[in-house]
């Protein structure tokens, strides 16, 4: 895969920056959490 | 740029998970399951075929009906595709190819003298990491599928955030000491090393930055952060990515079968990997490749990893100063600045996880490896499913099996423990059960006498339902992640490492690996 083949983010993410990347990674981590502390 | 590819084929996934789930669900697929041994796995394989099936079939249906115009709805649901596929293929390798394979291994074990399967750590994360890479090389990832794949390094690091979960305050302080004095040597070493020898050879300075990122810190994602402090070209951070992969690559399929060679625990191989190996996602698999039925290797060898990914910004500062002495006109650089803007922020999310866990939301808030202790007769004398009671104390034959194994135990602490555990029939404490651990993972006793002492410490070992869940779903993440990159592992970005840049890496990383070996050989101990 060729990083001219994507306009946004790089060849190895979709987001726009390593911080974004972690920020959603943070986002959905926190959402699982909340979901497994509910519900299980 | 409209990202949407008009195809069938992530409706056609969606059908294949859904009949799958509903086959399984039925019991049209109960010979297969009980033939392929994965009888344990039928809740996910509804749970996880209806839901991806699902979506991919709703997704699926939408872009091939809908006008796909260029926008953010675009370009995220344009990731289904490829996710579907990734979730497809871990599916095959983990409910089919793995244990197929451990039969096959099993079978052909009386004419070869050894299972093969074990031996060569053809589990699923092995074998899901090669199918990513027979599919890139051979195949081709699919251009509606391209976009999906750039999401599993999103995957890998969801999982290392879920993974705080799992520790205990108590844990984590006693590895982390070690883990920071471990990695503090190894990585530092690590840097200064190439930094002095790219020099003497006279390589770029950008080229040699990028590179004492990548082979002393936590590989790609390292080369990445430090390449803008250095100025470094994308052919340089290219060969650095290439040089790490490959040796990267070959130290994920050689460290567990050289960790099995010589005994290794799961303490001791987990500090060892996470030392040793450059890249945090083959750290993940070759802990996981070394303990394919468990996650204390891998929760080890985190830790390990998480303490070599907090030095990357301690080692961007150190690159920033060194570049900017060296190269004549580089641009000043504020140090604060940088510490702020590459500190890996999902390592401040593993810190917090770690920290919600601590306070007992998940587990009691002592929970050791996922699991806490208790030696109430509340637990110990119990009632199973039919109602009828069950007696967790040790029986007289147990302990007469200890007994015998008594005199084996030198250590005075591991003797006081073992005869508090004859006394009282039932282990006392936390920390009398990490001691006989200790006991049990140095294969002190006999073989029977470890039984009794694992039994011993299931009985007073119990595992909360949220972290057993977090448990199943940090594996799923980890093996999304691993099968994407395997995806990403082309054979351009393997023959890019050519050269000196390969040269150099390799050699400090095994000067690297074996240092760290035999560093943890003489420091690690199966005891926490």
């Amino acid at each position: 895969m060729s990083e001219d083949k994507f306009d946004r983010g790089t060849a190895l993410t979709i987001f726009g920056s390593d911080r974004h990347e972690d920020l959603v990674a943070l986002i959905l981590a926190l959402i699982i959490a909340l979901l497994v502390y509910l519900y299980i | 740029m409209v990202y949407t590819k008009r195809t069938p084929w992530t409706l056609i996934m969606g059908v294949i998970m859904v009949a799958y789930a509903y086959l399984v669900q039925s019991g049209a697929l109960a010979g297969l399951i009980k033939y392929l041994g994965t009888a344990r796995h039928t809740g996910e394989m509804l749970t996880l075929g209806y839901t991806f099936g699902g979506i991919a079939i709703a997704i699926g249906l939408w872009q091939l009906i809908a006008k796909n115009a260029e926008g953010h709805v675009d370009y995220y649901l344009s990731t289904i595709g490829g996710v579907t596929f990734i979730m497809l293929v871990a599916f095959i390798v983990k409910w089919g190819l793995d244990p197929q394979m451990a039969q096959w291994g099993r079978a052909a074990q009386p004419t070869l003298g050894f299972n093969f399967a074990s031996v060569m750590n053809l589990n699923y994360v092995v074998m899901g990491i090669i199918a990513g890479i027979v599919i890139v090389n051979v195949f081709k990832v699919p251009d509606w599928a391209a976009n999906g794949v750039r999401l599993s390094r999103l995957g890998l690091k969801t999982g290392v955030i879920l993974l705080g979960a799992l520790y205990s305050f108590a844990e984590l302080q006693q590895l982390g000491k070690l883990s920071v004095v471990l990695i503090g040597i190894f990585v530092l070493g690590s840097v200064g090393v190439v930094l002095w020898w790219g020099a003497r050879r006279n390589l770029p300075n950008s080229m040699t930055g990028v590179l004492s990122a990548g082979v002393g810190v936590c590989g790609v994602s390292a080369a990445v952060a430090a390449a803008p402090v250095v100025q470094a070209k994308s052919t340089e951070i290219a060969y650095t990515i290439g040089t790490i992969l490959l040796f990267g690559v070959i130290c994920m399929f050689a460290f567990p079968i050289v960790g099995k060679a010589l005994g290794m625990g799961y303490i001791t191989f987990g500090a060892w990997a996470g030392t040793g190996i450059l890249n945090s996602a083959q750290v993940a698999g070759a802990a996981l490749a070394f303990q394919p039925g468990g996650i204390e290797t891998l929760k080890v060898a985190e830790i390990f990893n998480i303490t070599r990914v907090l030095f990357l910004p301690i080692i961007v500062i150190w690159l920033a100063i060194w570049y900017v002495k060296r190269e004549v006109g580089a641009q000043k650089v504020n140090v604060g600045q940088v510490l702020v803007s590459k500190f890996p922020l999902f390592v401040l999310g593993f810190i917090l996880m770690f920290l919600l866990s601590s306070t007992g939301i998940f587990a009691p808030a002592r929970h050791y490896q996922g699991s806490f202790f208790d030696n109430s007769d509340k637990v110990m004398i119990k009632k199973d499913r039919a109602g009828k009671e069950v007696n967790n104390y040790l029986k007289d034959p147990d302990l007469e099996v200890l007994k015998k194994d008594a005199a084996k135990v030198t250590r005075d602490d591991q003797k006081t423990a073992l005869q508090r555990l004859i006394d009282n029939k039932k282990l006392m404490s936390i920390e009398d059960d990490d001691t006989l651990r200790g006991v049990v993972n140095a294969k002190i006793m006999s073989k029977e006498g470890n039984a009794v002492l694992v039994k011993a410490h299931r009985a007073v070992r119990h595992t909360a339902a949220k972290i057993a869940m977090f448990r199943d779903l940090i594996a799923w993440f980890f093996t999304f992640g691993l099968v994407g990159l395997g995806m990403q592992i082309t054979m351009a970005s393997i023959k890019q490492a050519g050269g000196q840049p390969l040269v150099i890496g390799s050699i400090v990383g095994v000067i690297k690996a074996v240092g760290s070996l035999i560093v943890v050989m003489l420091l690690v101990h199966e005891t926490i």
